[in-house]
This record gives C-alpha cells, structure tokens and sequence, in this order.
C-alpha cells in the first residue's frame, strides 16, 4: 500500500502539486487522468522520490523506490547502448539476475541494435519490458501507451490486468481513455496540481461524459469551422 | 555570471593559462607529446563534426556556406593547438594537424554507424560499454606500442602505453547520466560508489593487463615503476567517478575540473581530492539513495 498525505510541490514560488491525498492499494490499478500540466508527473517524480516534496508519502517496503518500476513519458537512452545492454543496466541495478533476455522480448524487438535508434514507440517498449524484468511490486506507467502500436498496446493492457492477478500495485496516466476503462479500478481526475474527482469503476462511463462536456464543451464553436 | 561554477569572467581568463599550463606541462613530461597533443586536439575538433548537429547546419546554409562555416569553425578549435605546436616548432605536426581539420570538415564522415561493435562489457553496462564503443580503435594502437617499445628496448613508451589506456578509460566517465539510472540502484551512496569504481578498475586492468604481463617480462628491473604508475591510473581512475558524483545530478563543474588538472602537474594532491570528491558524492547522492 502506498499513503499519500498533503503532498505539495513547488517550483519557486509555482506550486504544482497541492495538499494530495491519495491511497493505492495492493493489487489494485489506479488511472490519474488530467490535461497537460494537470501535475501527473510531477506526481510521479515524488513518489518514486526523484522530486522533493511537503508531505507524507507512506509504504509497506523500507525504500518504496527499491520496489518500484518507473516508466517515464519519454525514456532516456544512451547513444551506444544495445536493447539488450539497456535492460542488462537496469536489472543490475536491482540485482536482478536475468536469464535468456532474447525469450523474454515479448515486444520483438531488435535487442542488439543501439536503444537510441529505436522508434518512440519501440523506446517505450524497451523500457517497459526493462522494467518488467525488474520483479517490482508497485509500477508507475506515465503514458505506457503513447506511440504504441496496437498489437503492443493490446499485450501492455493484458500485462497490466496479469499484475492485478499477481497483487501488484499499478499507477497509470493515459490520455487515451478506454485503456484506462479497460484496466483501472479506479481513476482520479487532476486539475492544475489538484485531484479534483475519484470515479470507481461503475462510474467510468459517466466520468468519459463529463470529461468530454468538461473539456470540449463549446470550446470547438470558437473556431467557426466552415 | 556564475556558471560552471565559477565566475564566468574568471573562468575564461583562466582558461588560456590552463590550456598553456598542460600543453607545457605534457610536452615537458613525453616526447611522444606531439602525437598525444594531435590526438587531444583532433578528438576536441571532433565534437564539431556530430552528423545532428551538421544535419541542422546543412538544412539551414546553401552548400558553400555550410563548407565555409565548418572550415572557419574547425580552424578556430584547432587555432589553439596549432599555435602551442608552431611555439614548440612542431611545424610538421602542427602542418599535418591543419590538414587533418580540413579533411573532417570535407568528408564530414559519421561517427554514429548503426552498426553495433561488439564489447566484452556488456555484461555491466554503461560506461565502459559506450567508451569502448567510441574508442575501440585506441586498444590496437597501445599495444602496437607496446610491441614497438620491447622491440627497441624503450621501457617509456610501454608506460605511455599503459597511461594512454588509463587516459582513454578516464574520458568515459565526465559526462553525467540521466539521474534515472542513479535512483534504479537499490543500493547506498557508499555501495553504488564501490561497485562503479570496482567496475571501472576491474575493466582498466583487463584492458591494460596485456601491456602489464609484457612489460613484466620484459622490463623485469623496471616493474617498481610499472606498478606506481598502475597504481596511479587507479587512483585517477577513482578520483575522476568521485568528482563525477560529487556534481550530481548536474555535470561537472569547471572547479572540479580544475582541481583534477591541479592533480594530473601534482599527484600527491590526490590523497586530498579523493576523500574529498567522496565525501561530496555521497551528499549528493544521498537524495536520490537509501541511506
């Protein structure tokens, strides 16, 4: 379990994250949806403690971040490191010992080639499988599905509801919404640094409604499209 | 104005004299300076020639003024060395340095081949993975070298060997990496600096070891020198991951960089830097590390 308490950030004087609270349950899949610069991966960054940050943020591990598989939006990738090199570097990093790399590249990807030359799509993949490879409890997906090929998208959402089964703890951004339906038991809305609304599951449909009259609205009549 | 560190202004009136202090300082120490000092300058011009970078250029300027530009701008990286070499009447060098500027920028050929050149390091990424991927072609060289110096009995050029790779091996580690690939340690501060320099030393001494084992053989009377001078491409070795991680998450600073040239004219200083790079490391790692 993972216990938020008034978590605010600030950059300067720019506050953009303010006084969350959140609670993420053991084999459960939460979905934080929000516009760009809502504050989602500011969120993200704190809780895996790669931001400072007021506030509690609880665990049941000693060093929550030792536990945890962290997909950034845009991955980094060194200039002359293979697929297989990349993951290598992170397992190491958890001393996880991985063998037989090849049979466990469900994504097919060109393992041997430099990361850096991969699409964005194939990128993301890469770090996803990294991450997977890791044996973490808790995962933090910022925008798994961006650039994705549907045949991709189709296994990041079945691997999603598998760690469900195997009570892990996942944490999703998305902005395409039915990936979200799909997988998540419960999504919270964010709104300039705030959570704004929690929609259970039985709730979803209305929450796409809402969104859309939220965030569309008339806004498109402005344009007087002819 | 502060940058890197230090003021700026400061900065670059230091600048010249510290360029002046090492080239005298290299070439008072090696004859095979002249060699060292083209290959400092040609890999400093190469910076210029990142296929992106030119991409961008060319998209920009019409094909002449792309050409002049990238010949103004090698000539004005390699002014520098041209001149301290013209100073030490190293006309020829400083001749075939010029001619080497202008055959990059005519060629313009890409160091970024998407082939993917084999490592014995790819079980412990990454720096040693990316160095010798970059550097490859250095390893062959030094130990022609070493083949030259016990054919002509030139114990010298069988240290400057060994030095070369332990330079080589030192220009992996200044550039800083994405502070994701720190915070994945589930390590301490103390540990993760522990397994890089165990790493890094472990990987120097598999690379030098055949230069080590022929100049053991060879140089038997010599080994007292060989050793201090191992030794001490350990402790620069060390001393350079330890000023890495004393910046981090930011990049080395000019005062770091000053300190380790301080310690390249006067090596006992190390014994001073060393724990204090470290101790700095460990602070700076700490945000991101279990305690």
């Amino acid at each position: 379990m993972i216990k938020i308490e008034r978590l605010s950030k600030f950059y300067g004087k720019k506050q953009v994250l303010n006084s969350i609270d959140l609670e993420f349950k053991k084999g459960k899949i939460y979905g934080i949806v929000g516009e760009n610069g809502a504050g989602k991966t500011t969120l993200f960054r704190c809780i895996s403690g790669l931001e400072s940050y007021k506030g509690n943020i609880l665990s049941d591990f000693t060093e929550l971040k030792d536990h945890l598989g962290l997909l950034l939006t845009e991955p980094y990738f060194f200039s002359k490191i293979t697929g297989k090199e990349y993951i290598q570097l992170l397992a190491n990093a958890r001393q996880t010992e991985i063998t037989k790399i090849e049979n466990k590249n469900i994504f097919g990807l060109p393992l041997n080639q430099y990361a850096s030359t991969y699409s964005t799509g194939m990128k993301k993949k890469l770090a996803l499988t990294a991450i997977l490879l890791q044996e973490n409890n808790v995962f933090i997906l910022d925008e798994p599905f961006n650039g994705v090929d549907i045949q991709s998208n189709l296994i990041i959402t079945e691997i999603i509801k598998r760690f469900k089964k195997l009570e892990k703890t996942v944490i999703i951004s998305s902005h395409i919404f039915s990936t979200l339906e799909n997988t998540c038991d419960e999504i919270y809305l964010m709104k300039n640094g705030e959570i704004i609304n929690k929609v259970e599951k039985a709730d979803f449909k209305n929450l796409e409604k809402k969104m859309k009259e939220f965030t569309v609205g008339n806004k498109i009549d402005k344009l007087e499209l002819k | 104005m502060i940058d890197f560190g230090i003021p700026l202004l400061i900065g670059y009136a230091l600048l010249p004299s510290v360029f002046i202090l090492l080239s005298y300082y290299l070439f008072q120490k090696t004859e095979f300076a002249n060699y060292a000092y083209g290959l400092f300058a040609l890999s400093f011009i190469s910076k210029l020639s990142e296929p992106k970078r030119n991409d961008f250029l060319k998209s920009i300027f019409n094909k002449g003024k792309y050409k002049k530009l990238r010949i103004s701008e090698n000539i004005l990286y390699s002014l520098p060395f041209t001149l301290f070499l013209i100073y030490q009447k190293q006309f020829v060098f400083s001749l075939i340095l010029n001619l080497c500027v202008f055959v990059i920028t005519l060629f313009n050929f890409s160091t970024d081949l998407n082939v993917t050149i084999p490592t014995p390091f790819s079980k412990k990424p990454f720096e040693f993975t990316i160095g010798f991927r970059k550097t490859f072609f250095v390893f062959p060289i030094t130990y022609f070298l070493t083949y030259v110096s016990i054919s002509v009995g030139n114990f010298n050029l069988g240290v400057f060997s060994m030095l070369l790779i332990g330079l080589t091996c030192f220009s992996y580690y200044p550039k800083m990496e994405n502070e994701y690939f720190v915070w994945n340690y589930n390590l301490s501060p103390k540990e993760f600096l522990i397994e890089k320099t165990k790493t890094c030393l472990i990987y120097f001494t598999f690379l030098s070891l055949p230069i080590i084992m022929a100049l053991s053989i060879s140089f038997y009377r010599e080994i007292d020198i060989l050793i201090v001078f191992f030794l001490l491409c350990y402790a620069y070795l060390t001393s350079m991951i330890f000023a890495k991680y004393s910046s981090f998450p930011k990049e080395m600073n000019m005062s770091q960089g000053i300190l380790i040239a301080i310690s390249f004219m006067l090596p006992p200083v190390l014994l001073i830097f060393i724990p204090l790079f470290y101790s700095r490391s460990i602070k700076k790692l700490n945000a991101l590390l279990n305690d």
